[in-house]
């Protein structure tokens, strides 16, 4: 498989992972969860390293596994205190988990080259150069783990697709029928910390939260109904992955950061022209409607008989 | 600055980390409150990465790595993300955390793509750029210092003067639209005053763990008042604490500063969270318990006095039997009403002591207050339509009505 199409394939298979997911945090209102989990891993990373002395990738995945699932639990649990805000929970929660690792790392781990660049934000042009053989073919080591995850949350998204649509739109009423909101709201969570770490290491931490939440914020202006919106993320991560491939090769310049900012082209086009939501389609309608307003007072205010021939 | 400066009992440049700790800890924590409190806690995240493009734009135009030029350029972009968070807000359905999830990526994104551009180019000066978004409290000067002081002091005297506009516009904006404000101005105004935060803090504790420093003291201030005079100025007080015993614990452990001041402030927002009077976690347990527990001696005491009136006075087993109660649960209360010495013992026969049974009696005049007002309440005619307080009738509704209540009562039967 040519190098090309391993970059653009795993950060599709990203943008597949992370399209299913980040509907629904952008509906729940925890969008930034994404972000928060992208820093809580850090000590994680130290730990394996301090237990195993390895910086192998499964066993990283794993550690950094554990933290994020703390970290989304712990947000779960502040929030279900009813005395802080989902906001100030990941605000509070995700920068101790990270002072944490920072600790770690000076303390127990500074004579090794343990830092962020190289561990948990993982570099996507390096990606096709790790290869396990599968059938004969040599095949992207990332590929293969992105797979796995695409995959489980195909099947997550599909087989509980009512039971996620109910607790998103209406809590109370999911309860009433006896879907739990909680139990749901954190295996969505779990979902989103698991595809995040293994994303992680092989695409960076930055290309994972933007994919999670820029496409589906997109998606969100451009219709209202739920399948739509999420199979328009799922387009709208494809065109960022393909377009920032190209447009990175052709200026040389970071491919998870073109990537990034192609996502972002695409949500300033539809923030413009959404033509439900967007900001022209807007002004028209109030264009309109003060129009239609102004005509109406005209025709109220004329005194009788003298707008008969108008 | 200088002379507070040698008035520590701290080495030099121990006491200037301390000063700068404590400097941003007050201005985070005033500032924080209108990022918390409109439920945007996490504006301080997408400012702080949006100062990549900044430093990497500022580093293009003028070639120089100084810290003023790239602070420069971090507030510049800080400001265009701010506007931009609160334009997508304002003209769309997006709603605020999407909003600065959006501006967030796309800021880090465009600051990946220069860095690596202006790499690419062979400037042999670029090296370390992206550093200045991990702060180095270390590296603070005296310089550092007292232009961190002439920020905090503009911002915190533009909160105080436009206090009341602040507040209205935070809690209701609609309201203060309606009364004349300029809500857009404001709320770009108090989003402003955010983007100074973070630039004061982002060589002190560095970007990302500048977000606690705006949240943490907020959060905790919350949980010990309820007006935002009062959270505003404590929630200052308490970013100070955090700064200055978090900077004096890392000088002693040798530890980098920004992590150990914010494990301090999470300590110091967990406490507040389980502990606070009145809201904490442990405190509404401890109510809870309380309240039941008192529910069920009550229950108890009456359940005695009633099985007393019908005949004669029951063992435990009868009373367990009579009730309807969980044995080891009656066996329980029975000690405390007996340490509490409202009960009389018998032999094995439950009698009431005098307190006990006048307490039975208190609460049995209560329940059927209670059953009175229900029955009868629409006969009182208040004379307005308050909603009396279950748990003391009498209290609430006052001696007069509570009388009157207990006449229709008896009159009926």
């Amino acid at each position: 498989m040519s190098d090309n199409l391993s970059i653009i394939l795993t950060a599709g298979l990203v943008a597949t992972a992370a399209g299913l997911l980040g509907p629904f945090l952008v509906l729940r209102r925890v969008a930034l969860t994404s972000d928060a989990v992208s820093h809580a891993v850090l000590p994680g990373i130290v730990v394996i390293w301090l237990i195993f002395h390895t910086r192998a990738p499964l066993p990283v995945i794993g550690g950094a596994a554990v933290f994020a699932i703390l970290c989304v639990l712990a947000i779960d649990a502040l929030k279900g205190t009813n005395l802080v805000r989902g906001d100030a929970a990941i605000a509070l929660v995700f920068p101790a988990l990270f002072s944490v690792g920072v600790l770690g790392i000076t303390r127990y781990a500074s004579d090794i080259h343990l830092d962020l660049d190289s561990t948990i934000y993982g570099e996507i042009a390096f990606s096709p150069f790790e290869t396990l053989p599968i059938a004969g073919v040599e095949i992207a080591r990332s590929i293969v783990l992105l797979s796995g995850v695409a995959l489980v949350n195909i099947l997550l998204v599909v087989l509980l697709w009512k039971e996620f649509k109910a607790t998103t739109f209406d809590p109370e009423f999911s309860r009433t029928i006896g879907i739990s909101p909680k139990l749901l709201s954190r295996l969505l969570l779990v979902a989103v910390a698991i595809t995040a770490v293994t994303a992680f290491e092989s695409v960076g931490a930055i290309l994972v939260v933007t994919l999670l939440i820029v496409p589906a914020t997109t998606a969100y202006l451009l219709t209202d109904r739920l399948w739509l919106m999420v199979a328009t993320t799922l387009a709208i991560g494809w065109i960022s992955a393909v377009a920032g491939y190209w447009g990175a090769v052709s200026v040389d310049a970071s491919i998870a950061g073109a990537m990034g900012l192609v996502a972002a082209l695409c949500f300033a086009i539809a923030l413009f022209v959404s033509p439900s939501y967007g900001l022209i389609a807007r002004s028209l309608q109030r264009r309109r409607r003060s129009r239609s307003v102004q005509r109406e007072l005209a025709l109220a205010v004329k005194p009788q008989g003298a707008g008969a021939d108008t | 600055m200088g002379s507070l400066i040698d008035l520590l009992p701290l080495a030099y440049p121990d006491a200037v980390v301390v000063v700068g700790a404590a400097l941003l800890g007050m201005t985070a924590g005033a500032l924080g409150v209108f990022a918390v409190l409109r439920e945007r806690s996490l504006v301080g995240d997408a400012l702080a990465h949006s100062a990549l493009p900044g430093v990497a734009v500022a580093f293009l135009v003028t070639g120089a790595k100084d810290v003023g030029t790239l602070l420069a350029g971090a507030a510049c972009a800080g400001i265009v993300g701010a506007l931009m968070m609160v334009g997508i807000e304002r003209t769309s359905r997006i709603r605020p955390d999407a909003a600065i999830g959006v501006v967030l990526s796309s800021f880090f994104s465009l600051g990946i793509v220069l860095l690596t551009y202006i790499a690419s180019t062979n400037n042999a000066n670029q090296a370390g750029l992206e550093k200045y978004l991990f702060g180095q409290a270390a590296g603070l000067l005296e310089r550092d210092l007292i232009v961190m002081a002439i920020l905090s002091a503009i911002s915190l005297t533009l909160v105080a003067l436009l206090f009341r506009a602040l507040k209205t516009t935070l809690f209701d904006p609609n309201f203060a639209g309606s009364v004349g404000l300029p809500v857009r101005v404001l709320e770009v105004a108090m989003t402003a005053l955010l983007v100074v935060a973070v630039i004061v803090g982002l060589r002190t504790v560095g970007a990302i763990l500048m977000v606690a420093m705006l949240v943490v003291p907020t959060v905790a201030a919350r949980q010990l008042a309820g007006r935002l005079a009062v959270v505003l100025p404590v929630s200052a007080l308490i970013g100070a604490v955090v700064g200055v015993t978090g900077a004096l614990l890392s000088a002693r452990a040798e530890l980098p500063t920004g992590p150990v001041i914010v494990l301090v402030g999470f300590l110091v927002v967990m406490a507040c969270v389980l502990l606070a009077p009145g809201r904490g976690v442990i405190w509404r347990a401890r109510k809870l318990a309380r309240d039941r527990r008192r529910t069920l001696t009550e229950g108890v005491m009456v359940d005695i006095e009633t099985a007393i009136h019908a005949g004669p006075p029951p063992t435990a087993a009868e009373l367990a039997l009579v009730s309807g109660r969980d044995p080891r649960v009656l066996r329980r209360v029975l000690r405390r009403l007996d340490r509490e010495g409202m009960l009389a013992r018998d032999g094995d026969r439950l009698h009431l002591s005098e307190i006990g049974a006048a307490a039975a009696h208190a609460v049995l005049e209560r329940r059927n207050l209670w059953s009175a007002w229900l029955e009868h309440g629409w006969q009182l005619q208040l004379p307005d339509a308050r909603e009396p307080n279950p748990s003391d009738l009498r209290a609430s509704l006052g001696d007069h009505y509570a009388d009157r209540l207990q006449a229709l009562a008896v009159k009926e039967s």
